[in-house]
């Protein structure tokens, strides 16, 4: 394997001298063969979804380019799957992907976080005091908490009501607490209001701590208060509850006096909008959020705390030079999902490389499927695949949708099983992980 | 299980010959094809590696790799999935609905002339 | 040192950006195009005057949402509230919508403070409009553009829970500081029908919504809402009591068809 992404490194660099635009090499990738873009230097920061998958084209796209991914974290944990493991129907450590794999095609990795960013020096400050210059950056940072913004919920209480909305020691500490649960407790989890990463996400989550009580605890509750009256799947979701967890899962809307709006990590408690206050054994808390911090020390976030793009290259509306994918971004009707970030890092590649050789954007396009794993037998997905239309994105008329309500066992089976074949291939797609 | 089988390789033959009759009479007035660069076909490829790998390439997941298939099959495949026509498809359709005939038909070639295994970079010019 | 300056260009930037962002909101529609308002018949017929003030009403929603159904607004009207100079009346508007009356609200200045948060529908991409009127008869008029993306990740749930039909729910501070205005919530259960939607058979569903909602402290008016059917199912309804005003805080909910409901609270003294 090492030997071929040598040798298939040079033979794109062949083919790239022979200088006329973009064509098929080797790999079936479009060379940007009359532009090295050698000496040029792009910075990722963030080796997530989005960061990952933006150094890896990056490089594929154009071997000249010198490609520096600044990520902290050594071993990247994914959140998808991090509700199978908490379902017990996934190790922790299978869910872990490191840089060895990306560092083998060329990138560089910077084990650091990045602390500041100047964008008119183009440059980025590192944690140990040094710093980067780039040509071009993309930021790929992920969400970062709204401590406090819900009473009763900082960083402190995370530690007996936990989030596990960022994976490793939130993630663990969620999956100790329902080990210890006694039968017959009720697991309370507190979802908020749009936008927040994973839209699904809440109602996978508490799916497979269902399935957990079910086979380990049976007389056991979930009650899921929400901020919203709808949400992702929403039919699909009731329904596969109904059917594997009878009435197990008790979910309270907006409507229904669900929005949270106090919380008190000692009691184990919370009080709801119209002052009903619920008791839980196990507290899953998913507060409100905004854009990784480096984004508002790169002056990229709006008043709303996330990231306006422009639509056709991710790039952002503030501040020329610098381009913003994954989670952080405004990028409505597109879901804030591992899928969608990996495929906005693709779309930003290619208009990065099309930029810093002068030329305009290709044509954008990007897809979402986001699977949840409802019961071992049991899966579900909403796909959508979106474009840009008079300078809006927008989700391509008559493509994408939800799977069918009452479809057959056979067919949820297919999903379930999908999902983990999904699982795979992203991972390999994006870290290269095997 | 295996009559479905049969009705969908049935289906896509027949999908691929109307295909090749259709652009076979198309093609020389140039009219009706939408050419589709390589550049475009391999924007949206990109977006299949996601699910079936980078290149289209997968080890055994489930999923199927779809490097180096043969044109007419990957062609057939995403026509029949755009027509709702692939018995028990899953999501295929509503992602290919996204994309015009022409796109996913550059898509089959651009997937189909790629190597099934990466070992040999073998054209080198 | 190489140490670069980090930041401050950036928190300039922004500011001049957002600076510039707000100067062309405010002066620029007035100037270059009819404001919102004006190009309003329904708002238009209702201001009797030809120039509103418009620094005075903010209007804070969501400037992307995805769903259109259930669109959190609030309006902030920064004037007095005191007896001889106070917002009279507040009308809202949904410049999209296919009728654009939103609600309109009347208000005594028991209600302290011209500021209040509901939930609306939005079809699409278009203006908020709001209108308020003081009882001199001085107007002032904001308004403020929302996109509503569609997306298949928000399936429209539609289900209805029969049972509770017409719920209330209220709720008052347990205590107040001296001078504190109170804030009041409210929730009614109703599916606000609009009558253009089509059931499972393909039915049109009849109209049927909550027209009128009430509140009186110690039996005087507070506020008096009228509700259009682009308020969202479930109305919510954020409001405030002026300080010094204890006792009991009557609310009465009114539907198309006569029915009623009723839910009381107390706001203690401070
Ligand atoms: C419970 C749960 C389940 C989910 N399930 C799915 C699913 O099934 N499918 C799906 O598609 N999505 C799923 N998601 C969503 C998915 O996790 C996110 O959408 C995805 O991680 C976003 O990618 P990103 O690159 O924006 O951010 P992340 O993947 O969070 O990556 C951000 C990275 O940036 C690094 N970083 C941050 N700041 C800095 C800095 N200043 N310097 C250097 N590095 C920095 C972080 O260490 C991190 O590694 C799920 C999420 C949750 C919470």
């Amino acid at each position: 394997m090492k030997k071929f992404s040598l040798s298939r490194r040079e033979a794109l660099k062949r083919m790239g001298a022979v200088g006329v635009g973009a064509f098929l090499a080797a790999g079936g990738l479009p060379v940007y063969g009359n532009r090295s873009h050698g000496g040029q230097r792009v910075a990722v920061i963030g080796g997530g979804f989005g960061g990952a998958t933006a150094a890896k084209y990056l490089k594929r796209l154009s071997p000249g380019l010198d490609v520096v991914l600044v990520e902290p974290q050594k071993r990247y944990y994914t959140c998808p799957f991090t509700n199978l493991y908490l379902g017990g129907m996934r190790e922790f450590e299978t869910l872990g992907h490191d840089y060895r794999e990306l560092s083998r095609l060329g990138v560089r990795i910077v084990s650091q976080t990045a602390v500041d960013v100047d964008a008119e020096g183009r440059r980025l400050r590192l944690a140990d005091g040094d710093s980067l210059s780039w040509d071009r950056l993309i930021l790929s940072p992920g969400i970062d908490f709204r401590w406090g913004e819900l009473e009763g919920y900082g960083r402190e209480a995370a530690d007996k009501a936990p989030h596990a909305w960022k994976p490793g020691p939130q993630s663990r500490l969620l999956r100790r607490q329902l080990l210890e649960m006694p039968d017959g407790g009720t697991f309370v989890l507190v979802a908020p209001d749009n936008p927040f990463r994973c839209p699904p996400g809440p109602y996978e989550r508490v799916s497979m701590v269902a399935h957990y009580f079910k086979t380990h605890k049976p007389r056991s509750k979930v009650l899921l208060l929400d901020a919203k009256d709808n949400f992702s799947k929403q039919g699909l979701f009731l329904e596969g509850w109904k059917e594997n967890y009878g009435d197990m899962i008790e979910w309270v809307g907006r409507s229904n006096d669900g929005r949270v709006v106090r919380v008190n990590a000692d009691k184990l408690e919370v009080e709801t909008e119209f002052g009903e206050i619920h008791r839980a054994n196990v507290l899953n808390v998913v507060p409100p959020q905004k854009a990784g911090f480096i984004a508002d020390r790169a002056g990229v976030t709006d008043e709303s705390g996330w990231v306006p793009v422009q639509p056709r290259t991710f790039e952002s509306k503030q501040v020329p030079g610098i381009y913003v994918i994954g989670d952080a971004t405004q990028a409505a009707p597109m879901p804030k999902s591992g899928f969608v970030a990996n495929t906005q890092a693709k779309v930003t590649a290619r208009a990065i490389l099309a930029d810093l050789a002068g030329e305009e954007p290709p044509e954008p396009t990007w897809t979402n499927t986001c699977y949840s794993v409802i019961a071992p037998d049991w899966g579900i997905t909403v796909a959508g695949v979106y474009e840009v239309h008079d300078g809006e994105l927008r989700e391509v008329p008559g493509s994408g949708g939800v799977s069918p309500m009452g479809a057959a066992a056979d067919f949820r089976k297919r999903e379930a099983a999908y999902a983990e074949a999904w699982y795979a291939a992203i991972a390999q797609d994006t870290w290269g992980s095997r | 299980m295996r009559l479905t089988t049969v009705a969908i390789a049935v289906a896509a033959l027949a999908g691929a010959l109307a295909l090749t009759l259709r652009h076979a009479g198309a093609d020389p007035s140039g009219e009706d094809i939408v050419p589709v660069s390589n550049d475009r076909a391999s924007a949206i490829a990109m977006t299949c590696a996601n699910c079936h790998g980078t290149d289209g390439r997968l080890e055994s997941t489930g999923i199927p790799s779809i490097a180096g298939k043969p044109e007419i099959v990957l062609r057939s495949q995403l026509l029949a999935f755009q027509r709702d026509e692939y018995p028990g498809a899953t999501v295929m359709p509503r992602l290919v609905k996204g994309y015009t005939e022409e796109e996913l038909a550059a898509v089959a070639r651009y997937f189909a002339a790629l190597k099934p295994t990466p070992e040999e970079p073998s054209q080198q010019p | 040192m190489r140490k670069p300056r980090f930041s401050r260009f950036h928190f300039n930037l922004s500011i001049v950006v957002a600076s510039a962002a707000w100067l062309f909101a405010a002066a620029a529609p007035a100037v270059a195009q009819r404001a919102p308002w004006e190009r309003m018949e329904a708002a238009a017929k209702l201001l009797d005057v030809a120039a509103p003030k418009t620094d005075a009403i903010r209007l804070d929603l969501p400037a992307v949402t995805q769903d259109g159904s259930a669109v959190p607004l609030t309006v902030t009207i920064d004037h007095p509230m005191t007896a001889d100079h106070y917002i009279e009346s507040l009308h809202l508007f949904a410049s999209g919508n296919p009728s654009p009356e939103v609600a309109e609200f009347s208000f005594s200045p028991l209600a302290g403070e011209a500021r209040l948060s509901t939930r609306i529908r939005l079809d699409g991409t278009q203006n908020v409009i709001a209108l308020a009127r003081t009882n001199r008869g001085e107007w002032l008029a904001g308004a403020r553009e929302v996109r509503v993306t569609v997306s298949g990740c928000l399936t429209q749930a539609g289900a209805f829970d029969g049972d509770d039909f017409m719920r209330t729910r209220v709720r008052a501070p347990n205590r107040l500081r001296r001078g504190e205005a109170a804030e009041i919530r409210t929730l009614i259960n109703h599916p606000m029908e609009t009558g253009l939607r089509k059931d499972a058979d393909g039915q049109a569903v009849p109209e049927r919504i909550l027209t009128e909602f009430r509140a009186r402290v110690a039996g005087q008016p507070v506020i008096h809402a009228k509700f259009h059917r682009a308020v969202a199912a479930n109305p919510y309804l954020l409001f405030h009591v002026a300080p010094g005003q204890a006792g009991t805080l009557d609310l009465e909910w009114t539907e198309d068809t006569g029915k009623t409901a009723t839910a009381t609270a107390e706001i203690p003294a401070a």
